[in-house]
């Protein structure tokens, strides 16, 4: 039983990348109805610029310019790079996506992709090879609970990604910006006839999109501390499927997704053999999209790309 | 309008005076190098180019190669090789056919040396791959070498090292299911631990995928398991992250690696986790001394840090090329035939003394050279164990 | 919407340039592309000597550019008297002639006039990819390339969906041709000896891609029964889950190598043999397309309800033009094993999903033209910008991302490709007997 709670605790935490990132990648997708495929990059570069923040935070404390203590460089750390990455996501929206808002959507998709290309270069150009690996920023302490062996860490991250979500929740639901956000997700060609300006909204989605991106490196570079740039690959393709798996439409789905893909994977690993893991788990979600073709939480619609 | 005729043919006979740079008299000697620049594993090459650029200076300083009682100058082809299996083979043949290299040196991964080595072999062009360590990448090619020890002879030397260190009998392997060197290795410690503790003794064969971070569904199960030891030959930034992982769990047991920890990054990127664990490797760093510690010294002094096993192992191949091309004797300036000659020298080659340890080419190209143990110490240096000969 | 294909008004030439080869047949271009390359043969090595190249120029020139700028003035003028002189020479004084022998052979009827402008392109790119070895490689990948391109096209760009799989079609028409040959042809570790003498083996060789293609469009139906229901973004999930799937299983697989790969395919795959299965592909995913067949996948993108009222069979249309899409890129899998002589999972992956994306979109959607285009240029590219290293890898994206901007449906998206007319002869008096 033990050892069935430490996986529900691991699973939670890996979920928890897992919905972070897939809420910032569904945030553009649910309202703009564009696949980023530069959302993984810009978590990869969320994660540099955190490292980057973080680095000269300790450093500055070190030399006793500020003494700050570790969990206070921690809150500096995402707030800094929230907004830093916000730029970002605007500006990859700027460049790559506004242009192609009226053309068929995977264009936008492989500016996406290119644009990522582009961030994996470049960082390698600029900071070279060699993988960093991010401060220890919080002492590990471990807990013992009845066998499960649980670490602030985890706790942590877990808690953080939670309070995120249903912060984004919040906003979504019961802000005017986010009732804005609703709207256009309901239908992008009349909403701004009413007054609301798309390009507002798209710059917003990005940012806010990115900025949850950036947490979720921060919180990612924590858990697993080596950097490298080309470590957002493999989760912007995931999160491109517990996106589009919680459902065109539903932010809150694709969180859901996340946390789903997270317990699929440590689970099947836990159950099989684990070479096998991929397999099963795809198995798995191919299965259930045969059986839900519209994801948990999508509406049934019958538009197809745009093109 | 009408002067730009003129002004393209002044132009062009600029540049057919300024073309002359490429008849030099004596033509250099080319050495082709097969680097993943970009891709996913873009430290191998970096390590690979660092290398290559160290000994090109000092074969300049020494005014070239020496053959034959003429010096020859060298110049390095650097083709990047993009971690991709068709991009090595694109680059092997362009290196071999427009460039005219006389001797190859990489690619380094298996699955990238493995089909460039079919098609330097299929050129008669000598290529040494530092890295690779599948069997097939020499298999039934006289003309690939190898620079390292292969899966075959490390597993067993881990395996016997855990059981004459410690004295466990149940070990656990965790390894990566879709990378050819851990899966290699894996397999290989397997056979040589159930050869020495019966069969059943790995009680638990974990993997994951490449570019994984979170193993803990895999350590979990591990530590669950009655497993003494974990042996993992993953690549060290992995490793910086499997380590602590287990750790967080409650896993207190010894932690056993391969060559492919062998970076000073490892200990950046681990911290003191990382400490008192043990892993196989070409050479310990640490106390080491004559040539070794001069090429250690040197390298950091240059590009900043303790070079990996890459680095060691590419200089070691560029050395043997180096000793190889001199042994020909002459250069006929025919480059099929000194290709040939080249390949044959080097297989002549006998007790080469590298930094990574003495060396002797077996029919295959597969060196015989000895594994040695090191040991992570507290201040995170890598120091010499025991070593283990063939 | 932007159904309606793009009308692009033919660009202005220069009217003496129109007079002097507005009239000249593609026929006559290949003559003048064999003459370059022949004359190349005799005199490339000599002529590039005297303008101060060690060696002919590989890729026109483009790969001295990135990585000696100061022989580029040589390299331009071999190009120019190489390449361009007799191109130009031959092509103008030829273009009489090469009219009548043109609607000659249309009088044979048209597939014979297009098998006999095929293999003159053949011998064209033979003769030119024979100067050297690297050459031939570039030429064997790009073809490679542009059965595959056009095979995503189909669904991409033809059928509107957004396939991420791929890349596991290739896999499976790798994996099943490899299969094939070794054992049936080679003594090899993984499964023992060869069980027909190898003498057999070039002959028998279609019969391995056929069959990695027909395994291919097995798989296809993973995704194909599916998408009856399930379409759009969802079914690019399961398309993108369909290949993690291809992936892990071949990974999994020890009797084909397992992450190891498969090795020592045997050398099959020379440039004729992939010239001609590409140009096959082509043609007949060309007649496709252009077939009621391939009108209804146009239809089923633009509005599936009113296609399936206007008696389209959307279940049967989706189905068939899976599996065919997925057999040629098995097919095109097959060829890459046998070209690459190695094969592992790792090769199959996201990253060659992206780069198949990138040709198909670049290119263009919905056309023929597009994926010829798409692959033809990413791939020279790719070769010719190697000296700059890392810098490619933002050269090519930067590149992709303006023609994204400015053309959002790719370089020749929506064009018809029509063979007839294209080696039709193009002057007035014979013009009577062309269709």
């Amino acid at each position: 039983m033990t050892y069935f709670f430490q996986n529900v605790v691991n699973a939670l935490q890996w979920g928890s990348f897992y919905a972070l990132i897939a809420l910032g990648y569904s945030m553009v997708y649910s309202i703009l109805m564009l696949f980023n495929f530069a959302h993984g990059d810009i978590f990869m570069v969320g994660a540099y610029i955190g490292f980057g923040v973080a680095t000269l935070l300790v450093a500055m404390s070190a030399g006793g310019a500020i003494v700050l203590p570790g969990w206070l460089i921690l809150i500096l750390t995402i707030l800094i790079s929230m907004f830093l990455t916000a730029l970002l996501g605007m500006f990859v929206e700027r460049v790559g996506y506004r242009p192609l808002r009226d053309a068929p959507r995977a264009s936008a998709a492989i500016t996406g992709l290119m644009i990522g290309i582009i961030l994996e270069t470049g960082n390698l150009w600029l900071l070279g090879a060699r993988r960093v690996s991010f401060p220890s920023l919080i002492q590990t302490v471990t807990y013992d609970v009845g066998g499960v062996i649980l670490t602030n860490k985890k706790i942590m991250i877990v808690l953080v990604a939670l309070a995120f979500m249903l912060a984004l929740h919040l906003f979504v639901r019961h802000s005017k910006w986010g009732m804005a956000m609703r709207a256009m997700a309901f239908d992008y060609v009349v909403v701004p006839l009413m007054g609301v300006s798309i390009n507002t909204i798209a710059r917003m989605t990005f940012a806010i999109g990115s900025a949850l991106a950036a947490v979720a490196g921060i919180l990612f570079s924590i858990a697993y501390p080596v950097l490298d740039p080309y470590m957002g690959i493999v989760f912007g393709w995931k999160a491109f499927v517990a996106a589009i798996l919680g459902g065109r439409g539903s932010i809150m789905g694709a969180a859901l997704a996340g946390f789903l893909l997270g317990f699929i994977e440590i689970f099947v690993a836990m159950a099989f053999p684990s070479t096998l893991r991929d397999l099963i788990a795809y198995s798995i979600i191919m299965v259930i999209l045969v059986f839900r073709p519209h994801g948990f939480f999508g509406e049934p619609y019958s538009a197809k790309l745009r093109l | 309008m009408r002067k730009i005729p003129y002004l393209l043919v002044a132009a062009l006979v600029a540049g057919m005076i300024c073309s002359p740079l490429a008849w030099s008299k004596t033509r250099p000697i080319k050495v082709g190098i097969n680097a993943p620049i970009t891709g996913d594993n873009p430290k191998v090459g970096e390590g690979t180019k660092f290398a290559a650029e160290m000994w090109l200076e000092d074969v300049m300083a020494a005014g070239g190669i020496m053959v034959g009682g003429v010096r020859y100058p060298v110049q390095l082809v650097i083709e990047d090789n993009e971690y991709k299996p068709e991009s090595a083979v694109k680059a092997t043949t362009k290196m071999v056919i427009e460039d005219e290299v006389l001797v190859l040196v990489g690619p380094q991964a298996s699955s990238q040396a493995v089909p460039a080595g079919g098609v330097a072999d299929s050129y008669a062009t000598p290529m040494i791959s530092p890295w690779s360590t599948n069997p097939n990448t020499t298999k039934d090619r006289p003309y690939v070498f190898r620079g390292c020890f292969l899966d075959p002879f490390q597993g067993p030397v881990v395996a016997n090292f855990i059981k004459g260190e410690f004295g466990f009998t149940r070990a656990a392997v965790l390894y990566d299911v879709a990378a050819d060197y851990s899966k290699g290795l894996a397999e290989e410690f397997k056979k040589a631990w159930e050869k020495i503790n019966g069969p059943g003794s790995v009680v638990a064969y974990e993997s994951f995928t490449t570019k994984d971070t979170d193993f803990s569904s895999q350590l979990t199960k591990i530590k669950n398991s009655t497993a003494e030891v974990i042996f993992t030959p993953q690549y060290y930034s992995e490793v910086a992250l499997i380590v602590p992982q287990a750790r967080d769990l409650g896993w207190s047991k010894p932690i056993v690696g391969s060559d492919s920890w062998g970076s000073a990054d490892l200990v950046k990127l681990c911290g003191p986790a990382c400490s008192g664990l043990f892993f196989s490797t070409h050479y310990a760093a640490a106390g080491a001394a004559g040539a070794t510690k001069e090429f250690i010294d040197r390298y950091q002094a240059k590009f900043g840090y303790v070079p990996d096993d890459v680095g060691a192992l590419t200089w070691d191949s560029l050395r043997i090329v180096q000793k190889a091309i001199e042994n020909t004797g002459k250069l006929s300036g025919k480059i099929e035939q000194d290709r040939k000659a080249v390949r044959d020298a080097m297989a002549k080659i006998k007790e080469f003394e590298g930094i990574t340890g003495k060396m002797t080419f077996t029919e295959d190209g597969d060196p015989i050279k000895c594994a040695v143990v090191v040991r992570i110490t507290e201040s995170g240096e890598f120091a010499f164990h025991k070593s283990v000969c063939p | 919407m932007q159904t309606v294909s793009q009308i692009i008004p033919a660009a202005d030439k220069p009217r003496r340039v129109a007079r002097v080869f507005g009239h000249t047949p593609f026929l006559a271009w290949l003559l003048g592309a064999a003459a370059a390359v022949l004359l190349e043969h005799l005199l490339g090595e000599t002529f590039a000597g005297l303008v101060g190249l060690s060696k002919v120029p590989v890729l026109f020139g483009l790969m001295i550019l990135m990585s000696k700028p100061l022989l580029f003035p040589g390299a331009l003028l071999y190009v120019a008297v190489i390449y361009l002189l007799p191109l130009l020479c031959v092509a103008g004084l030829l273009t009489r002639p090469a009219n009548l022998v043109a609607a000659a052979l249309l009088r044979f009827g048209p597939a014979f006039a297009v098998i006999v402008h095929l293999a003159l392109f053949y011998g064209v790119l033979h003769f030119w990819a024979d100067i050297s070895g690297y050459r031939e490689l570039t030429v064997k990948f790009t073809l490679i390339a542009v059965l595959l391109t056009l095979s995503l096209n189909l669904i991409n760009g033809y059928m509107g969906e957004f396939s991420c799989s791929h890349p596991g079609f290739m896999a499976l028409g790798a994996y099943g041709a490899s299969t094939f040959t070794l054992t049936l042809f080679v003594n090899n570790p993984l499964f023992g000896k060869a069980l027909l003498p190898g003498f057999l083996g070039p002959w028998l060789f279609p019969l391995g891609l056929v069959f990695g293609g027909l395994l291919a469009s097995l798989g296809a139906l993973l995704i194909a029964i599916p998408s009856f229901k399930t379409r759009g973004d969802y079914l690019a999930i399961i398309s993108l889950a369909f290949l993690f799937i291809v992936k892990s299983l071949l990974e999994n697989l020890p009797f084909l190598g397992g992450p190891r790969g498969m090795g020592g395919q045997p050398d099959y795959a020379g440039l004729p043999v992939v010239f001609a299965w590409t140009a096959m592909g082509v043609w007949i995913m060309n007649n496709y397309v252009r077939s009621t067949l391939g009108k209804s996948l146009n239809a089923i993108r633009d509005d599936e309800a009113a296609a399936e009222a206007m008696s389209v069979d959307t279940r049967h249309t989706k189905m068939t033009a899976f599996m065919f899409a997925a057999f040629w890129a098995g097919v095109a899998g097959g060829l890459f094993a046998h070209v690459m002589r190695f094969i592992n999972p790792a090769t199959f992956g996201v990253q060659r999903l992206a780069e198949m994306l990138a040709m198909v979109y670049f290119g263009g959607l919905n056309s023929v033209y597009g994926s010829i285009v798409g692959a033809v240029s990413l791939n020279l590219l790719g070769e010719a910008l190697r000296p700059l290293e890392l810098f490619k890898w933002i050269f090519i994206p930067l590149l992709l991302i303006l023609v994204m901007i400015f053309r959002p449906t790719g370089l020749l998206a929506f064009r018809e490709f029509d063979a007839v007319r294209l080696v039709r002869p193009l002057d007035r008096d014979s013009q009577g007997g062309a269709p």
